[in-house]
C-alpha cells in the first residue's frame, strides 16, 4: 500500500527540484495551486472536504511530476473533478473549467490548451496512476471538532478558538503539511496555535486520566513541543511576506540559468529551531512595515494576497449557503452566530503581523503589551 | 494548441502523452497464465517484477468511461476497496494494487482496470473437490467461521457481496478461508457484463431469484449454501434455471406463507407447489445439530428473519466450544 508522508529531505529534493524548479518557488506554485483549488471549489459551492481532498491529490501528484511538466492551473483542475466525484460531490468537468477561466488570467488558463476538457479528462488517469488509486483522503477537520468536544474551558472561547482552527486548517492546504503529518497530528498543532492566540485555557478535558500531560495525549501519542512549534510555524509562515521567488509565473519557461543543486538555501517552510516559532514569526514580519514607516501601517512588501475567501468554520459563516453550512455534528448548536470576518475581504487583504504579534509559546518570555487587532480574528 | 500560446508558454500539456509512457504496467506484471474468467473479466497469475517476482492475482475489469471520465460508482468502489485494505482483515483477500492499462488498452470508450491481489492457490470448490475424503468437523467449524468473519466485516463496512460461492471462496496453504471478489457491483452493472458465461444460480437467495429488494440477508443466504456444502461436499441447491432453482429453494425449506411473499413480484406464489419443509439433518447427514440449526437459520425466506452475519458468529455452534 501507498505511504505518503516524507520527510523534509524528501520534499525538497522532489522531482520539480530536480527538473531545475528552486524549493521556494515550487512551494510557490503549491500554493497557487491549493489556493486556486479552494477559490474554484468555494465558486462551486463544493464542499470543504471536496476541495481538501483535491487539495492533497495536489500536492501528492507532485511528489511524482514536476511542474514543468504538467503546469498547476490544469492539474488543480483535474484534482477537484476527481476529488469531487470521489467525495460524491460531482461536478461536470466543463463547469470546473468554466470557473478556473473566470478565476485565472488568460496568459495563465493558456496551459489548458486547445481542448481544456480533453486534456483534464486524460490527466484523470495520469493522475489516478500517480496517487495509485489512494482516492480516500482524511483531512483534520473532523479530527479537530472530536477534539474539541472534549475540551472543558470558557465556553465562548472555546468556540472562537475552534473557529481560528478551522481557519488554519484551510490555510494549511497551501502548505505541503498534508505530506508531512497525519490529519490528527495537524489537528492538535493547531488547535494549540489558535488556543494561544485565543488565550483559551484548557482547563480539564473529557477522558483525562493521571498520565496525561497534556490534552491531546488523548489523542495521539508521543508529540513533541518542538513537533507542535515546527507544524504552528508551517501555517504561520504563510502570512509573512514571501520571497519573491526568480521562477517566475510560469515553470513552462526555460529553466533558470542556475540550477539550484547547490543552492542551499533553508526550506522556507523550515523554521529556525532556536526561538520560539512564534517570536520568530514576528520578528522576520517585522521587516517590512517598520521599513514602510513608523506607524503600525501593514503596507505590505509585494507579495500576493492572502484571500479569505475559504469558507471558515461550518455553521459560522452564513454566506455559504452550501455544504460548508452544514454545522458540525454536535458543536453546531452552541455556536453563536459568526462574527463573518473570515469570509468578508473586508481587512486588508495581507496580514504581516507586527512585532510581538502573537503571543509568545508558554515558557518563552513575559507577554506581548496586547496584541494588535488581527485581520483575520475578530476584535474583541 | 494555437500556435500564439505555444510560443508564450512552451509544452504545456503537449508531454502528457509522453508521460503516460511512464506508467508502463505491463512491465510492472508480467502475465503467466489465466486462473479464471469471470462474469465480468479475466484473471490472471502474474509476476510482479517489482517485488521480487511475488506471483499475484490480477484482475482485469473493463470500465466503461462517461462523459466525464470514470464513473463515479466505480471510483467510490475502489476507494472503498483501499479503505477497507487498511484493516488487513485476516478473511479479506489482499488487495495489493491498482492500476489501468495504457493508452494503446483504451478504445471504444473503455477503460482497462488492474486490480493486483496477492495470489492464492485455490478456492474452496477445487479444495472440496480434492478433498480425499469428508472434512473433519473442526476444519468445517473454522471454515465456516472464517467465512462469516469474512461476511460481518464486508457488512459492516456496507458492502454487500452480493456473489459468494466457493469459487470466489479462497483457500490458503494453512486452510484459512479469504473472501475475494467483492465491492465492484457497481462497476460491474455498467453493461460490461460478459453474457457468454454462465453465472451459477445455486447460492442465489430467493428475493434475487424473484427480484424483489435485497440488502445484506443476501450474503447470509449464500454462505448458508456454502456451509451445508462444506458438511455435504456437494452443492445442497443445484438448480438449472432461475425457475428451478426457486423450486429447489421451496422443496427444501418449504413454500412461504402468503405473507412473507415480496411485494411488486411478476412470479406468483401460486406458480409453485405447496412444498413442505424437510428435514435439513435428512439432506447432510452426519452434520452437528448445532451447525444443522445454525444453516437453517441462515436459509430462512424472509430476509428480515434472515440471522445476520454477526448473529452467525455469536451462534452456539461457534461459542459451544472454542475454535482451535
Amino acid at each position: 500500500m501507498p505511504y505518503w508522508y516524507y520527510d523534509k529531505k524528501d520534499l525538497q529534493n522532489t522531482p520539480s527540484f530536480r527538473d531545475g524548479i528552486s524549493t521556494d518557488t515550487e512551494n510557490r506554485y503549491r500554493k497557487e495551486g491549493a489556493r486556486f483549488i479552494i477559490d474554484t471549489g468555494s465558486k462551486m459551492d463544493l464542499g470543504y472536504n471536496t476541495v481538501a481532498t483535491g487539495v492533497v491529490y495536489f500536492h501528492r501528484f507532485y511528489m511524482f511530476h514536476s511542474f514543468r511538466t504538467f503546469p498547476r492551473y490544469i492539474t488543480a483542475c483535474c484534482c477537484l473533478f476527481l476529488a469531487g466525484k470521489v467525495e460524491e460531490t460531482p461536478k461536470k468537468c466543463k463547469d470546473i473549467i468554466k470557473v478556473a477561466k473566470s478565476l485565472l488570467t488568460e496568459q495563465k488558463f493558456a496551459s489548458f490548451g486547445e481542448d481544456p476538457k480533453e486534456e483534464v479528462m486524460t490527466l484523470e488517469r495520469i493522475l489516478l496512476q500517480t496517487i495509485k488509486f489512494d482516492l480516500q483522503v482524511e483531512h483534520p477537520y473532523g479530527y479537530l471538532l472530536k477534539y474539541a468536544k472534549c475540551l472543558k474551558g470558557d465556553k465562548p472561547k472555546l468556540q472562537k478558538m475552534v473557529q481560528m482552527a478551522w481557519t488554519f486548517v484551510n490555510d494549511s492546504l497551501c502548505t505541503t503539511l498534508c505530506l508531512q503529518w497525519e490529519p490528527e497530528v495537524i489537528a492538535v498543532a493547531l488547535m494549540f496555535l489558535a488556543g494561544k492566540l485565543s488565550k483559551f485555557e484548557v482547563l480539564d478535558w473529557n477522558g483525562r486520566i493521571p498520565k496525561h500531560t497534556a490534552w491531546w495525549d488523548m489523542f495521539v501519542e508521543d508529540i513533541t513541543m518542538e513537533l507542535l512549534e515546527d507544524i504552528c510555524h508551517q501555517v504561520l509562515d504563510l502570512y509573512s511576506p514571501q520571497p519573491q521567488s526568480s521562477g517566475g509565473d510560469s515553470p513552462t519557461g526555460p529553466p533558470p540559468a542556475k540550477v539550484p543543486k547547490n543552492d542551499k538555501k533553508p526550506l522556507s517552510v523550515t523554521p529556525p529551531t532556536s526561538a520560539s516559532p512564534v517570536a520568530a514569526a514576528a520578528a522576520k514580519a517585522v521587516v517590512t512595515p517598520n521599513k514602510n514607516g513608523a506607524e503600525l501601517k501593514f503596507e505590505p512588501p509585494k507579495l500576493e494576497p492572502l484571500r479569505y475567501t475559504y469558507p471558515a468554520y461550518p455553521g459560522l459563516a452564513p454566506p455559504y449557503a452550501g455544504p460548508y453550512a452544514a454545522p458540525p455534528p454536535g458543536l453546531a448548536p452552541r455556536l453563536a452566530p459568526p462574527p463573518l470576518l473570515y469570509a468578508e475581504p473586508r481587512f486588508p487583504p495581507v496580514n504581516v503581523p507586527p512585532p510581538n504579534y502573537f503571543p509568545p509559546l508558554p515558557g518563552r518570555g513575559p507577554p506581548p503589551p496586547g496584541p494588535p487587532p488581527r485581520p483575520y480574528y475578530p476584535p474583541t | 494548441m494555437s500556435g500564439a500560446s505555444t510560443s508564450q508558454s512552451p509544452p504545456p500539456m503537449a508531454s502528457i502523452s509522453d508521460v503516460s509512457a511512464l506508467f508502463q504496467n505491463a512491465k510492472k506484471y508480467e502475465e503467466l497464465n489465466v486462473i479464471g474468467t469471470g462474469a465480468y473479466g479475466t484473471v490472471y497469475k502474474a509476476r510482479d517484477l517489482h517485488n521480487g517476482g511475488q506471483i499475484v492475482a490480477m484482475k482485469k475489469v473493463k470500465v466503461a468511461l462517461t462523459e466525464d471520465g470514470i464513473p463515479l460508482s466505480t471510483l467510490r468502489e475502489i476507494a472503498l476497496l483501499r479503505q477497507l485494505e487498511a484493516y488487513r482483515h485476516p478473511n479479506i483477500v489482499r488487495l495489493l494494487d491498482v492500476c489501468h492499462g495504457g493508452q494503446s488498452l483504451e478504445r471504444d470508450q473503455q477503460l482497462v482496470l488492474f486490480l493486483v491481489f496477492e495470489h492464492v492457490d485455490q478456492d474452496l470448490e477445487s479444495f472440496l473437490k480434492r478433498a480425499p475424503g469428508p472434512l473433519s468437523q473442526n476444519i468445517i467449524r473454522s471454515m465456516s467461521f472464517d467465512i462469516l468473519s469474512g461476511i460481518d466485516f464486508l457488512h459492516s463496512h456496507r458492502i454487500v457481496h452480493r456473489d459468494l460461492k466457493p469459487h470466489n471462496l479462497l483457500v490458503t496453504s494453512t486452510g484459512r478461508v479469504k473472501l475475494a471478489d467483492f465491492g465492484l457491483a457497481k462497476t460491474y452493472d455498467t453493461d460490461m457484463k460478459l453474457t457468454s458465461v454462465v453465472v451459477t444460480l445455486w447460492y442465489r437467495p430467493p428475493e434475487v431469484l424473484l427480484g424483489a429488494a435485497y440488502n445484506t440477508a443476501v450474503d447470509v443466504w449464500s454462505a448458508g449454501c456454502v456451509l451445508a456444502q462444506l458438511q455435504a461436499r456437494a452443492p445442497l441447491l443445484p438448480g438449472a434455471s432461475d425457475s428451478d432453482q426457486l423450486h429447489c429453494i421451496f422443496r427444501l425449506i418449504g413454500r412461504p406463507p402468503r405473507q412473507e411473499w415480496p411485494e411488486n413480484v411478476s412470479i406468483m406464489l401460486d406458480s409453485f407447489p405447496d412444498y413442505q419443509a424437510q428435514d435439513l439433518g435428512k439432506i447432510i447427514p452426519r452434520t452437528h445439530p448445532h451447525a444443522l440449526d445454525l444453516i437453517k437459520g441462515m436459509l430462512v425466506f424472509d430476509p428480515a428473519k434472515r440471522l445476520t452475519a454477526l448473529d452467525c458468529l455469536q451462534h452456539p455452534y461457534f461459542t459451544e466450544e472454542p475454535l482451535t
